[in-house]
């Protein structure tokens, strides 16, 4: 490996780091979402106590709609650390 | 400057070999047919011991049923049984009967599959091509549901329902349903599998305790409610692809 190859890889390396981090900042929003889901469904029971069945269930389809973006953001994040495909068509445009 | 950075590559390489990695699953054998490459991976074999244990709790549970119950493992049967029942007819409605065992198998599959982690095997829910052909299974089942409700016309009317400029957000809303059923369910399980990973690498010799409070998590009760929304949205995902 010479050296601007080894700089190449570096930065990608670094640069992908960098992307998976912050990929990982799209777990706000679910946080968020998943945290209203839940606040309102306590309101809710607190209401009508004896709808907790029907509430909590559709609570927590609800939370896994709301987590969908979080678990897209992770895929990515794991993509870029596990099996970086950036790093492949760098190798390939070295050809090595 | 030249020698500087490849001893830090040097360095680097000798970092990789001892930080902490995430593997898929092992390829066990391989092999050439069809002019494809076939190969045997760890969630099979794994799957196939789910499989092996769905079979003998069948085989525990399932005989010597008297009409009045009098065994405690047909109380658990009937319970289970029950169980199956009461959510299929609470979120499909009476209409879908036929569905039962399907739903039923599903769940107890998943969690099965969620939960065989704890004994050291890699779950084969962590794995996005299992998860995928599960997803994949709910996406024909909806289709299907689809065109014997409402026939070839009712079909294709759903796809420009409400307006005909709905039909390509329409095209990839249904093809996005299997897509994120597949990774909530493989994403879930491989997150609890990276963090259960890290702890264990970054506690080194004093791993007492931490990780099991963290599995009791992660894998107990994300591994269970993630099989419950898998199952809840493959029963909505039909009945809502119902004609009128």
């Amino acid at each position: 490996m010479t050296d601007m190859e080894i700089l190449a890889h570096a930065i990608v390396l670094g640069s992908s780091a960098l992307g998976a981090g912050a990929a990982m900042i799209a777990g706000i929003g679910p946080g968020i979402g998943e945290g209203y889901c839940g606040g309102k469904a306590v309101e809710a029971i607190g209401r009508q106590p004896e709808a907790s069945g029907a509430v909590t269930r559709t609570m927590i389809i609800g939370d896994a709609i709301a987590e969908t973006t979080g678990i897209y953001a992770l895929v990515v994040a794991l993509l870029l650390l596990y099996a970086n495909p950036i790093l492949g068509s760098l190798q390939s445009a070295l050809g090595m | 400057m030249p020698t500087a950075m490849l001893m830090a590559s040097e360095a680097a390489a000798e970092a990789t070999q001892n930080a902490f990695t995430v593997s898929g699953p092992l390829i066990v054998a391989s092999w050439e047919m069809f002019g494809m490459t076939w190969n045997l991976t760890e969630s099979v074999i794994v799957q196939w011991i789910v499989m092996l244990i769905i079979l003998v709790i069948c085989l525990v549970l399932g005989t010597g049923l008297k009409v009045i119950p009098t065994t405690r493992r047909q109380a658990l049967a009937e319970w289970l049984v029950t169980f199956v029942n009461d959510m299929v007819d609470g979120s499909m409605g009476e209409k879908y009967k036929s569905y039962k065992p399907y739903i039923g198998i599903l769940i107890v599959y998943v969690i099965l599959c969620n939960l065989i982690s704890l004994v050291g095997l890699r779950a084969p829910t962590a794995d996005v091509s299992v998860t995928a052909t599960l997803a994949i299974i709910t996406f024909f089942m909806t289709q299907y549901n689809r065109a014997k409700t409402g026939k070839l016309k009712g079909y294709l009317k759903a796809f420009i329902d409400p307006l005909p400029f709905m039909l390509p957000s329409n095209i990839i809303g249904e093809i996005s349903n299997p897509v994120s059923m597949a990774l909530r369910l493989f994403g879930n399980m491989v997150a609890g599998m990276v963090i259960g990973g890290l702890i264990y690498f970054a506690l080194g010799n004093f791993a007492v305790l931490i990780p099991a409070v963290a599995s009791l998590y992660f894998d107990i009760f994300s591994g269970v409610i993630q099989a419950y929304i898998f199952t809840m949205l493959t029963m909505s995902y039909i009945s809502n692809a119902e004609c009128e």
